[in-house]
């Protein structure tokens, strides 16, 4: 157990010693962040509504998006996948870890770090776009937001693990990112797509990364739809952290054997 | 039991065939065919606790696939590995315990941090108790000097450095065997020294070495015993002397003389030696086996003739006849043990 504290303090640290990267990291997503407040800005001035959202809803909601698509994801899952096209994974396997549970411990040594964007971030947000709706049932949307980061990497480490098959991560994860950005409601809201692609995202998990916890921000749904979808969140999490152990387990029975 | 008992390993890949080109790959896409490989074919090996065993081939021959099949990275298609009574891929963290492993191609250090803390999460890992821990530091201090390297961000670490830092990770739990997957590849003489006195000190303290290495000067003060691999297969497993004295008795004896003498001279004397001219005719080398001749006897019989300046003699290596072996002149006869 130690072990996997050490790790995740190690990679505090290490996100720390990148702090240029990560401002440049920041800087680029502040900027996606005011093009979309430009953007719905304008689609939804003079009062409009679109999906039910409101001007001043949206901004929550592009709060909400912009603090989940970096919750978990400071260290990344390039790591992950690195570590396993390279061979490094062979290393982990002659030590007595379990591989997957060091990665988590891993990616969550980057929570403070996100913590620290998100929240300088969010007050540069509010300053420049004026208020946002204050934050419906604050207990389940940290929960819900929480639960974000053990299901990111979930996600990640089964989407890395096909580096073993395929020895390159680029197109699975160009693939797998169009995929959940749609899906996940991080582009637009869920409720402003077509039936289908609604339905789809409902059986996916991708929507509890992003969807679920700005509904439960917004008050979009009521404490009873809010439990549901932490609910929801915490059955895609457990489900995919097992998946993800079982993936993990067949695919090191894979392990080529590079260069003799 | 042996510490080590593998019985009839084997592994095989398939690897796609591939016609060369784009055009091969798109009608692989469509017509897939494989070929199989055998990396390791029947390998069975018995390792004593506290032996040092040198597992030596050609590129190619096996030797990284033997480790990873007796290490537990990678499951064989067939045969047995059991390390200490475990089964190495299927109780990979209990065996992870008992063995060290380095592969000198590969770091097991992590990239972004000091040496010190990834020795940190390994001793985490590893369960030691802050005292075990400063013994072993202390212990690699004196070794490998190694607190020098402690502050020093992995990526930073030049080769040498790296692999003496790679050392500490793979031995700081005291492991009971220790694989070594070349542990000196592209490192300096000076280096090369300092690790090999290490594996010196290793063996002495009773553990147990398995080293693979193209570096034959790796394993001439090191171990006893020899296993070569060709093809998958092992070709001989013996001790390390025995080969020397049965395969390596060829000995050479370069002169130089205060005249100039005729070669004929030398050759009529030595029947049984073959004798060469060096550059000028004041120098040769006569080539003997050691069961025919003593390097003494020639010195007594030129002496006879003519004054004697220098002498060196060559002993031959066990590199040379690895050498022999891999380029298929020696066949060595018997599997001893």
């Amino acid at each position: 157990m130690r072990a996997y504290a050490t790790m995740a303090r190690l990679s505090m640290r290490t996100t720390f010693a990148y702090r240029q990267a990560y401002a440049l990291g920041t800087a680029a997503s502040c900027l996606g962040l005011v093009a979309s407040l430009a953007l719905w800005s304008a689609l939804l001035s003079g009062g409009a509504q679109l999906g039910g959202f409101t001007l001043t809803e949206m901004k929550g909601y592009m709060l909400v998006t912009f603090a989940t698509n970096w919750l978990g994801n400071a260290v990344g899952e390039w790591s992950l996948a690195n570590r396993i096209r390279d061979g490094q994974v062979a290393i982990d396997l002659v030590r007595p870890i379990a591989t997957q549970r060091l990665m988590f411990a891993q990616v969550a040594g980057g929570f403070p770090v996100e913590v620290l964007i998100i929240g300088g971030a969010a007050a540069g947000f509010v300053l420049l776009a004026g208020p946002v709706p204050a934050p419906q049932r604050p207990l389940l949307l940290s929960v819900s937001l929480l639960l974000v980061i053990p299901l990111r990497f979930g996600i990640g480490f089964l989407t890395a693990l096909v580096v073993f098959w395929t020895e390159n991560f680029h197109g699975v994860a160009w693939a797998r990112n169009a995929v959940s950005q749609l899906l996940s409601g991080s582009l637009v809201p869920l409720a402003l797509m077509p039936q289908w692609l609604q339905v789809t995202a409902a059986v996916l998990p991708f929507a509890s990364l992003t969807s679920s916890p700005a509904l439960i921000y917004l008050g979009k749904v009521d404490t009873a739809g809010a439990l549901g979808l932490v609910g929801l969140q915490i059955f895609w999490t457990v489900a995919i952290w097992f998946g993800a152990q079982l993936a993990f387990r067949g695919a090191s029975r894979q392990v080529t054997v590079h260069g003799g | 039991m042996a510490l080590l008992e593998a019985e009839n390993l084997t592994k095989t890949f398939r690897r796609p065939e591939k016609d060369p080109g784009l055009k091969g790959s798109f009608k692989h896409l469509i017509q897939r065919r494989f070929t199989t490989m055998t990396a390791v074919d029947r390998v069975s090996l018995s390792i004593e606790a506290g032996e040092a065993v040198a597992y030596v081939g050609p590129n190619g021959a096996g030797k990284s696939t033997t480790i990873k099949l007796l290490t537990g990275i990678v499951e064989p298609t067939s045969g047995e590995v059991r390390v200490g009574g475990i089964v190495p891929h299927r109780n990979r963290i209990a065996n992870s315990r008992q063995i060290g492993v380095l592969f000198g191609q590969r770091t097991q250090l992590w990239w972004d941090l000091p040496v010190r803390e990834s020795l940190a999460l390994l001793r985490d890992m590893y369960d030691l108790t802050p005292d075990q821990y400063r013994r072993r530091l202390q212990r690699f201090e004196e070794v490998l000097g190694l607190d020098e390297l402690l502050p020093v961000l992995a990526r930073k670490l030049s080769l040498g450095q790296r692999m003496r830092a790679d050392l500490a990770c793979a031995l700081l739990h005291d492991p009971k065997i220790v694989y070594l997957d070349e542990p000196t590849i592209g490192l300096d003489i000076a280096v090369k020294d300092r690790v090999r006195e290490f594996l010196r000190q290793l063996k002495a303290e009773g553990t147990t070495i398995i080293l693979t290495t193209h570096d034959l000067g790796d394993i001439e003060d090191t171990c006893e015993r020899i296993v070569i691999i060709d093809g998958g297969r092992i070709i001989y497993d013996g001790s390390l002397a025995q080969v020397k004295d049965e395969y390596a008795r060829e000995r050479r004896v370069h002169l130089q003389l205060a005249e100039d003498l005729p070669l004929d001279v030398l050759a009529l004397r030595f029947p049984q030696a073959l004798v060469t001219a060096g550059e000028t005719h004041r120098e040769f080398t006569v080539a003997f086996d050691k069961a025919d001749l003593t390097a003494g006897a020639i010195l007594a019989g030129v002496a006879q003739t003519a004054e004697i300046l220098e002498v060196r003699i060559d002993e031959p290596a066990i590199e040379d006849v690895v050498r022999k072996v891999y380029a298929g002149e020696l066949t060595l006869s018997e599997t001893a043990s």
